[in-house]
């Protein structure tokens, strides 16, 4: 009897174990759409539903409120806001990289870093589509993962290194920024590349006729992690049931088969495409002012922007010097190259302007023309610094730096304070100084317009051209 | 000719028959599952004992402590928190106990128990490690700030590797396909003591005495917050990810537990050479307390003091074993030893000493700009 009832008893537990169906709310990432089978099998395991509503990590990141979980690339730009809930798990891992149609693939050279892309994007060579990065994680993660590379220091971003804007090269090569790049992509023929998460190429791929070859940018990847975040602390015991569920050996190896994205359980087989070495990571920047200056120059992208070089061609800087000039100018590449879109003004002075020429960039042979300006050996007496600034000012349309380079005291046309007394409107200049040239007159210049004195003898030139390149 | 026979089925036997097979099958089966703990639910009654939890969190949620716990009745609940967190959890007192990281903490927990239950039971410690790759490892040797000590273990001279950090050297500096600063990446000093050791790590590159007043703590603080920073933004819980392929892509030196690492090895078919551990010369020991908060918390802490099995389990686990006294006992060595693995250094110029609590607390405010 005693044993009857025992087996009564456990039949009793195991009838009652089973539990009642759950169903909570959950915001997850756009590209979290593909998981639906994965969610499927979860509520047949489980009992446990989630109702998941998709917005961009970025746009998502701003408020959680209404929802259970939320499930997002990261907990990154919750945390900026000091907004990250207190339980998030780390379930699966995709970096953010470059896709590229195998007819373009050699434009960028082997292993190619995120500046070799910038300088083909600049030059008209390579055009690509991204999200858009005020709505979704990836195009956020590009944006920083350029913009950490562009400022080259091996360290996070500091609000600083956006300042000098190096990202309108890397921009000039964007087709477009969509909340759906991949969707866009398909419907288009005119674009090379995506810049999106390794899982949503690697799908992509099994759609393409002609699949994508993925490239892992060898300056450094950004790494989704999508962690799965408690909001409602009520939820608790469903969402350990989640967790051990999704970080099973059997839900990891369905995400990597199904999703293309990465396990965490280092036992889950992989596909050979999911083992591809990542790389260096670069450091995320720990200031949410980074990612609004990173917002505001990706915005002000490609509207046109002019850069005008008022340069010495007096016959003091024959020599050394002019050599280096011409260096510089045939040097700027990566970050730094003249890009499509972008109108290049060279003015030659010496006692008075002796050339000046505008050309707008569409292409290489419009750089060859600029070197060609540049290679002049019409070199003058005399020096009139003032005057050849104030021409090259009245050049200037739009969205305008001025670049002027000289070695010389000024001794013809009108003087520093008759030059300073007329208003010079909002046009910063960069003076650039050789030799004699007056480190007080070009500081205060430099000042005065909102721009910033860089002494060519305490560093290599092209640094020093490098450094005012694109700032404004 | 023979009367033909009935043949009379007793009916006792035929049931007998039937039911005894089956059930044979049955009680074996219930008797499997009572020895190896796992259903006692029906003649038993289990304790189900609530608990807060920081990085050790791993130890409880082993199905084999789990099991034992079991099959001495206990079922332990965890809610995994980080270490600072932990000591200002509101509804502090709704748990049975709590099983902080580190000593901050600790003191935190016991100083909001004041006049209330709380025992505090210490089972057993782990030295915090930077753990890193070996080409990293041997980088470091080159730049002069590490020396290898064994097969997968390396002395690490912090003043020496602040240099690094001041000089801003980087891996390619040291022939590393990476261009990234050489810096530790840890979780956030704020929240977790493996974030909070990192602090005390750095602050030994500017001297060896402990602050021992607030100024002297805040300026201290002034002076280390730079190499903390320089990881840009703090992760979470950095073990996870360092032990899977793209390890390297996570951090190439995050800070974690030995106890962590030890586990990983012995999970292995063999050693992985890869993985390597960096000892600062002055290390750093993180022992848990177990802070019980009623009797119930006050059984599962002696369990822990004396059950052999989940003393064993400790061990195997990564944990080197306390013993009622603070003594340390042998059976770490011995038996990572058995597995192939080297006993970790012991610490070459002994140990950090971290400022009192409530200055060390100070420190990481002003390091991690803790809201």
């Amino acid at each position: 009897m005693r044993v009857l009832a025992a087996v009564l008893l456990l039949l009793l537990t195991a009838c009652t174990s089973s539990t009642p169906p759950v169903r909570l709310t959950v915001l997850a990432s756009t590209e979290l759409a593909d998981l639906g089978p994965v969610l499927a099998e979860l509520k047949k395991a489980t009992g446990i539903e989630l109702a998941v509503e998709h917005r961009g990590t970025v746009e998502a990141s701003r408020s959680l409120d209404g929802f259970d979980l939320a499930w997002l690339s990261t907990t990154r730009f919750l945390r900026l806001r000091g907004a990250e809930p207190e339980l998030a798990t780390s379930v699966m891992t995709s970096p953010v990289v470059l896709g590229v149609k195998r007819s373009k693939r050699a434009v960028l050279g082997e292993r190619p870093t995120w500046a070799d892309v910038a300088d083909r994007a600049a030059l008209g060579q390579f055009r690509y589509g991204m999200a858009d990065p005020r709505v979704s994680g990836g195009g956020m993660a590009a944006l920083i993962g350029v913009a950490t590379a562009a400022a080259g220091t091996g360290a996070p971003l500091r609000p600083e290194d956006v300042s000098c804007d190096r990202l309108q090269g890397f921009l000039a090569g964007r087709a477009f920024d969509v909340p759906d790049p991949v969707g866009e992509f398909t419907r288009r023929s005119d674009v090379d590349g995506l810049v999106a998460h390794e899982s949503e190429l690697l799908s992509l791929n099994a759609s393409l006729p002609e699949p994508l070859e993925i490239v892992y940018p060898r300056d450094g990847i950004v790494l989704s992690d999508y962690p799965l975040m408690l909001l409602k602390p009520e939820h608790r015991a469903v969402y350990d049931r989640v967790v051990e569920w999704l970080r099973a050996p059997a839900a990891q190896q369905m995400i990597a088969d199904r999703t293309w994205r990465r396990p965490v359980e280092p036992s889950v087989r992989r596909n050979e495409k999911l083992r591809a070495d990542l790389g260096t990571a670069l450091y995320f920047p720990d200031s949410s002012e980074v990612i609004d200056r990173l917002l505001l120059f990706h915005d002000r992208a490609g509207d046109g922007r002019q850069v005008v070089f008022v340069l010495d061609y007096s016959t003091s800087m024959r020599g050394p010097r002019l050599a280096g000039l011409r260096e510089a100018f045939a040097s700027l590449n990566g970050f730094d190259r003249f890009y499509v879109g972008e109108t290049v003004t060279i003015i030659r002075f010496a006692g008075t302007v002796l050339e000046e020429r505008s050309i707008t960039v569409r292409g290489r042979e419009d750089l060859d023309a600029l070197l060609a300006v540049v290679a002049s050996e019409d070199l003058r007496d005399n020096t009139a610094i003032w005057a050849a600034l104030e021409r090259g000012l009245q050049l200037a349309r739009g969205e305008t730096a001025v670049v002027l380079m000289t070695d010389g005291e000024n001794n013809a046309g009108p003087s520093v304070d008759e030059f300073l007394r007329v208003g010079r409107g909002e046009v910063p200049v960069y003076p650039i100084r050789f030799g004699e040239a007056s480190t007080a007159e070009l500081d205060r210049v430099a000042q005065a317009s909102g721009g910033r004195l860089v002494e060519a003898g305490a560093k290599p030139l092209l640094e020093a051209v490098r450094e005012i390149r694109g700032c404004r | 000719m023979r009367e033909p026979e009935f043949k009379v089925v007793d009916p006792r036997r035929r049931f007998l028959l039937w039911f005894v097979p089956p059930l044979a099958v049955f009680v074996s089966g219930l008797v499997v599952l009572l020895v190896s703990g796992h259903v006692t639910g029906p003649f038993r009654s289990v304790t189900v004992v609530r608990a807060l939890f920081a990085s050790k969190r791993d130890f409880f949620q082993d199905e084999q402590v789990k099991r034992i716990l079991m099959a001495r009745g206990y079922q332990v609940h965890v809610t995994p928190v980080g270490s600072r967190d932990l000591a200002n959890k509101p509804d502090l007192d709704s748990y049975h106990f709590v099983f902080p990281s580190g000593h901050v903490a600790n003191e935190q927990v016991k100083s909001r128990r004041a006049g209330k239950h709380v025992v505090p039971y210490r089972p057993f410690f782990t030295p915090v490690v930077l753990a890193t790759f070996r080409e990293y490892a041997e980088a470091l040797v080159k730049a002069g700030a590490a020396t290898r000590n064994g097969d997968l273990y390396y002395d690490l001279k912090m003043d020496e590797f602040k240099k690094l950090s001041d000089d801003r050297k980087r891996w390619r500096d040291y022939g590393l396909a990476n261009e990234n600063r050489i810096t530790v990446q840890s979780p956030d000093p704020c929240k977790a003591y493996s974030g909070a050791t990192l602090v005390g790590f750095f602050a030994t590159a500017f001297g060896d005495e402990p602050p021992q007043t607030v100024e002297a703590a805040e300026k201290l603080a002034r002076e280390v917050k730079p190499y903390v920073d320089a990881q840009g933004q703090a992760g979470d819980d950095m073990a996870p990810k360092y032990f899977v392929p793209e390890g390297r892509t996570h951090a190439v030196i995050a800070v974690i537990y030995e106890h962590q690492y030890i586990a990983y090895q012995l999970r292995q078919k063999s050693v992985d050479t890869e993985r390597v551990l960096l000892y600062p010369e002055k290390q750093h020991q993180s022992t848990p307390e177990l802070i019980s908060f009623t009797p119930e918390g006050d059984r599962i802490g002696e369990l822990m003091m004396n059950d052999p099995d989940l003393r064993r389990r400790a061990v195997e686990l990564g944990f080197h074993s306390l013993g009622w006294n603070g003594e340390t006992g042998a059976d770490f060595g011995t038996y990572i030893a058995s597995r192939g693995l080297p006993e970790p250094p012991a610490g070459a110029k002994g140990r950090v000493e971290l400022p009192r609590a409530e200055l060390f607390e100070r420190m990481l405010d002003v390091v991690g700009e803790c809201k």
